[in-house]
């Protein structure tokens, strides 16, 4: 009977696993097997025609690019700041972890949130309209605790003896920091950028009211109503309403690109955090 | 963060003002009357995350179970690959999977029940379940790992089976972080708008005549982030009241999601 319940324990949790297994490969298999035959070099070069049905997403990939960049510059000087702070600066232990509680939480909230902020913040107050400046801030909010997250870690896992030397040495608190601390974590900046651009880049709803629009949009000239097309915001309206029969291959194919984006961002970050065994919840 | 509840606490003032409490309990929602309940989107929300937990907790649990207990740590590695990576997809993918397959495949599965259309509450918690899986398995994997093997060792050395020190030993042990994935992937569903808002249906005022039938599910519904990704955004602006109702739906989706993520993240720092 023990025996019996021994093995079932494992088939069980076993069969699990391969579901699960079975269930990321179907979905990528899905995505693969329909987007495919979409990929042509034009699809990558040209503008979209016929409302989706014809055409490339050249601009949706400028656009997705610009707002990548914009959250990029926007958080990685933030993220130094507070992994500084939760590190270094602040003196008490419970401050500090009041800090790294508000990440993780910071880190949990859905991404309308950080939508409907920065509309009413950046969209109305500041009188911007859809801006690409609008949507790469609120995309910074988004990807600020992963990014704050991975530095502080690789931080922690800076030898004490590091410090000490330098400190033994005559560095000043600020010359420790920056040719010690930051010179050995940089690297936790990079991976955790890396996720958190992977997660931004398929964000839809923070950017749908503050900076995107679905069609008529290329290089933005300035702020003030100066929107761009993105991925994401592609598939979310076509996905909507793909009747006409060119559409759904084209969508597909934006799906894969997608996808493709999103992934290798992850997987570059991959090695690294297995390196450091940091295992950055996100 | 302060911010962030302080300006939807601050937009969202008038209709608090104008409805108090008939707010939340309000069952009907007409913008054009001025008629503000916000009910019927918190019972959307809460069925859609139900479904989507009761689906994703046991299968992610068995999983991260397999993969903590039984296999060596390169398999590990091998199969977390992917399931970080079914973490990466963007959520409308997501939403596309749903539109386009999944939505036909619950309108087939369910016929005999004649649901109106493939866009329901159940379509969307069966999509919300897959996209909670790596959450539950990650955190489920991570909580039982916590456990030291040390302990396992003698389990084993007293004679119990492998399954009786997972159900004897790991588990119980693992209770808090286990508790603290399932609080943290709910937070997840609360809070999930475009994958939802593409297979929900977003019919307003579905609110059942008994709340413990299952029947509803294979009816269309609206969630609080439907609500909020729909263009009612762009109607609302301008209107105090309708604005404000709109952005309390906001505040009460950020209290509920700050909320979960606050014990599960405090649960899982082992404070709560």
């Amino acid at each position: 009977m023990r025996k019996a319940k021994d093995v079932f324990c494992a088939a069980l949790t076993g069969t699990c696993l391969l579901t699960v297994l079975g269930i990321v490969g179907g979905l990528v298999f899905a995505i693969l097997s329909r987007g495919w035959p979409a990929l042509r070099l034009s699809f990558f070069t040209e503008q979209i025609r016929l409302v989706g049905a014809a055409g490339g997403i050249f601009w949706n990939l400028v656009g997705t690019g610009i707002l990548l960049g914009t959250a990029l510059l926007a958080s990685a000087p933030i993220a130094v700041g507070l992994a500084l702070l939760g590190r270094v600066y602040l003196r008490s232990e419970r401050a500090r972890r009041w800090l790294r509680v508000g990440l993780y939480t910071a880190n949990g909230l859905p991404s309308i949130v950080f939508g409907l902020f920065g509309f009413i913040v950046f969209v109305k107050w500041c009188g911007w309209g859809k801006s690409w400046l609008a949507g790469g801030l609120v995309l910074a909010m988004c990807m600020l605790p992963t990014v704050t997250i991975c530095l502080m870690e690789r931080i922690a896992a800076v030898p004490a003896r590091y410090i000490h030397a330098a400190a033994a040495l005559g560095l000043s608190e600020a010359q420790i920091v920056w040719s010690v601390l930051l010179k050995q974590s940089w690297g936790g900046l990079v991976v955790g950028s890396l996720l958190g651009l992977a997660r931004a880049a398929g964000e839809t709803a923070p950017i749908m009211f503050t900076a995107t629009i679905f069609a008529g949009a290329t290089l933005p000239k300035g702020i003030v109503e100066s929107p761009v097309l993105t991925l994401p915001y592609h598939i979310f309206t076509l996905a909507q309403d793909s009747f006409a029969p060119g559409v759904d291959a084209k969508l597909w194919g934006s799906a894969l690109v997608l996808l493709g984006l999103v992934f290798s961002m992850s997987l570059a970050a991959l090695p690294s955090r297995l390196l450091h065994h940091e295992e950055a919840h996100v | 963060m302060a911010a962030l509840l302080g300006v939807f606490a601050w937009q969202s003032a008038p209709v608090w003002t104008q409805e108090g409490l008939g707010y939340i309990t309000g069952t009907k929602w007409f913008y054009r009357q001025h008629e503000f309940g916000a009910l019927p989107l918190i019972y959307g929300s809460m069925m859609v995350s139900a479904v989507a937990l009761v689906l994703a907790g046991p299968l992610g649990v068995g999983a991260a179970i397999c993969i903590a207990e039984y296999l060596p740590s390169r398999a590990r590695f091998a199969v977390k690959i992917p399931i970080e990576l079914l973490a990466g997809i963007p959520s409308v993918v997501y939403g596309l999977l749903g539109a386009l397959l999944l939505r036909d495949w619950v309108y087939k599965t369910f016929a005999n029940f004649e649901p109106l259309s493939g866009d329901t509450l159940l379509t969307a918690g069966i999509l919300l379940g897959i996209m909670l899986l790596p959450t539950i398995v990650t955190l489920t994997d991570d909580a039982l790992r916590a456990v030291p093997a040390a302990q396992r060792r003698a389990g084993r050395a007293l004679g119990l089976t492998q399954a009786e020190v997972i159900w004897h030993i790991s588990l119980p042990q693992a209770q808090r972080g286990i508790g603290a994935a399932f609080l943290l992937a709910l937070g997840r569903a609360l809070g999930e708008t475009v994958a939802v808002f593409l297979v929900v249906g977003r019919q307003d005022n579905m609110l059942p005549s008994n709340l413990f039938s299952l029947e509803p599910l294979l009816a269309a519904g609206q969630t609080l982030t439907s609500k909020l990704g729909g263009s009612e955004i762009n109607i609302a602006y301008g209107d105090p009241l309708h604005w404000g109702a709109m952005m309390g739906l906001g505040l009460l989706l950020l209290s509920l999601t700050v909320g979960s993520a606050l014990v599960g993240t405090l649960k899982r720092s082992g404070d709560a």
